[in-house]
């Protein structure tokens, strides 16, 4: 009898010591990365898009391209940042882009990934940052007249928003290295759509 | 009869006209406060004139350096008071760089005069919520707790032992020694060495299997960063989408660590933190060569990239890319990076082994609406009679998918 009781005792003991570990949900946080056996094929010999490099003087192996050069395929935008280019951007630049619904769709998805956050999911300039300098983002509703474009928000032209895209304007920082010309194209078509909604 | 009814009268009076002022002016500023949020306070900041913004901060100075009706006219319309070729107007335009402040021609004299005398007021004091910092080393109370109880029970145990000898020698009783009595304990029944032998071996064998199983797996890996940084503040409060600042994850290899003009893009202006204050964001400074005071670039400045520290890093014999996760997996970022919105300092949720790696692929079900594949899918649809499709099924457990 005291056999049997035992036998079970070392069973549950097992099976507490075998399942103690997966059972717990805590984590346990760590500065050390922990240990590796073999770390040759871990640590990649050749040089990564971030690794460190002790070839240059700044220690970072990402460069910045040839002074005078432009990747392929890129086509230089024709205005600077001054105020006068970005009067003559907005009269002069039209969408290169088919209005089409994938267009729209994918611009859509582009504004809540790079504009939603300060211009408002429906663009009503109420966006999520809490800072009160992005707390008066103007709507693209807004009738208010005498802005630097000499026209309301409603009435903002492509150009406009293309070149504000790319270099900023006001508060808002240039997005060109984030944002394609392309998907620049594509956010304002959505963005047209928010200027025509609700009239 | 009349004098001491009209004292009262008049006393009563002038105290309801005082309070009718107070009441009046703090409404002033409260309509004034709502009026600069939404017209004036993208581009300028409510406190001394050197916390410029797009132009000079506003407080109780100006109306020491332009006399109000001056205001009510720059207000208005600056445009026209810069040509009527007034030289303070004059001056301040050259000295913004000839950015013309955006004219408010709208506005009636009241609402001015709130918004002045919203300036005038000041902001109102900012009640700091300290209540965060508090709980979070609970933790590590309630170990110190465990130990203190571990300490007295130690102590009485031992203060028994203790009366038990001295009662035993009172008594003339021969001492035996607890290993001499456990000893004899364990002649009597043999049985429990071999309990014990197994109770050793297995819990060998599990702390073995756990510490192999962690080499090469960085899980809940959290080094300290370079800058302070936190997830949960713009992610999670500010609620700035991934794609804004990892915006190489949708169509490259990288989700890519932002470039430090990606964090100008708000910090040109945001010069100071909700928690760090400025030491934090100077660093940004620092590496690009920005002046926050003049909000220029300082030219020829020697630019130093950030080192921030690498947490999640796959051995090179094994493939990833994150466009093919996030762009036509539509995986979102947190399946494997966890709750990064609520992060103060990243840590590694995932363990990225292998087995995990393909458990995913396992159960994941490939988006079959994708127009790009069109053809393909509608044969794999056929090919499995119109069962889930998940990623294994169309090769995403082939080795050479990823290891090549």
């Amino acid at each position: 009898m005291s056999n049997k009781i035992a036998y079970i005792l070392v069973f549950i003991l097992i099976l507490t010591i075998g399942c103690g570990d997966s059972a717990s949900d805590g984590r346990k946080l760590t500065k050390h990365p922990g240990y590796e056996y073999m770390p040759d094929m871990y640590r990649s010999p050749s040089y990564e898009t971030y690794s460190e490099n002790p070839l240059f003087p700044n220690n970072s192996t990402a460069r910045q391209p040839v002074k005078g050069t432009i990747p392929r395929g890129f086509v230089p935008f024709e205005y600077d940042n001054t105020l006068d280019e970005y009067l003559q951007a907005g009269e002069n630049l039209i969408n290169p882009l088919k209005n089409n619904l994938s267009n729209i769709e994918e611009g859509e998805a582009l504004y809540v990934m790079f504009c939603a956050h300060c211009h408002g999911k429906n663009g009503d300039g109420k966006g999520s940052i809490q800072h009160p300098l992005y707390g008066a983002v103007p709507s693209y509703l807004d009738d208010v007249l005498l802005r630097r474009s000499g026209t309301t928000m409603k009435e903002l032209s492509d150009g406009h928003m293309y070149h504000a895209i790319t270099y900023g304007f006001n508060a808002m920082g240039g997005h060109a290295s984030q944002i394609s010309p392309e998907e620049r194209w594509q956010i304002i078509m959505y963005v047209n759509e928010l200027q025509k909604e609700n009239n | 009869m009349s004098t001491p009814l009209s004292s009262f009268r008049f006393i009563f009076l002038f105290f309801l006209s005082i309070a009718f002022s107070i009441f009046c002016s703090a409404q002033d500023a409260i309509v004034g406060e709502s009026l600069f949020k939404t017209n004036c306070s993208s581009c300028h900041y409510l406190g001394p004139e050197e916390k410029k913004l797009i132009g000079p901060g506003l407080d109780s100075e100006i109306f020491e350096e332009h006399t109000e009706e001056w205001l009510y006219k720059w207000i208005r319309n600056s445009a026209e008071l810069i040509e009527s070729g007034d030289k303070v107007a004059n001056e301040l335009y050259e000295e913004y760089n000839k950015a013309v402040m955006t004219a408010f021609p709208h506005f009636s004299d009241e609402d001015i005069s709130n918004i002045l005398a919203y300036i005038k007021e000041g902001p109102s004091e900012v009640v700091v919520d300290s209540s965060e910092s508090v709980g979070v080393n609970s933790s590590d109370e309630s170990s110190t707790l465990l130990y203190i109880i571990l300490i007295i029970i130690i102590f009485n145990i031992s203060l028994l032992v203790y009366v038990k000898n001295t009662l035993k020698t009172a008594a003339g009783i021969q001492k035996e020694s607890l290993l001499q009595s456990s000893l004899a304990w364990v002649q009597l029944n043999p049985s429990v060495i071999v309990f014990g032998a197994i109770l050793i071996v297995f819990s060998g064998m599990k702390g073995c299997w756990n510490t192999l199983s962690t080499v090469g797996v960085a899980q809940n890996y959290q080094p300290e960063q370079p800058i302070a940084f936190s997830h949960k503040i713009h992610a999670g409060d500010n609620g700035i989408d991934c794609n804004y600042c990892h915006h190489t994850a949708r169509s490259s290899k990288h989700a890519g660590i932002p470039s430090a003009n990606v964090c100008m893009n708000c910090h040109t202006y945001i010069n100071e933190g909700t928690i760090t204050g400025k030491d934090e964001i100077n660093k940004i400074y620092a590496a690009v060569g920005f002046d926050p005071n003049t909000r220029t670039y300082i030219p020829d400045y020697e630019e130093q990239p950030i080192e921030w520290v690498r947490i999640h890093n796959l051995p090179d014999l094994a493939y990833f890319d994150h466009s093919q996760h996030v762009n036509v997996a539509g995986v979102e970022c947190q399946t494997c990076h966890g709750p990064i919105e609520e992060m103060e300092e990243v840590y590694q949720y995932s363990k990225l082994t292998m087995g995990w790696c393909i458990n995913c692929h396992r159960e994941t079900e490939i988006d079959t609406e994708n127009p790009y594949y069109h053809d393909l899918h509608k044969n794999w649809i056929d090919k499995y009679h119109g069962e889930e499709v998940t990623v294994d099924m169309i090769g995403g457990m082939e080795c050479a998918k990823c290891h090549y």
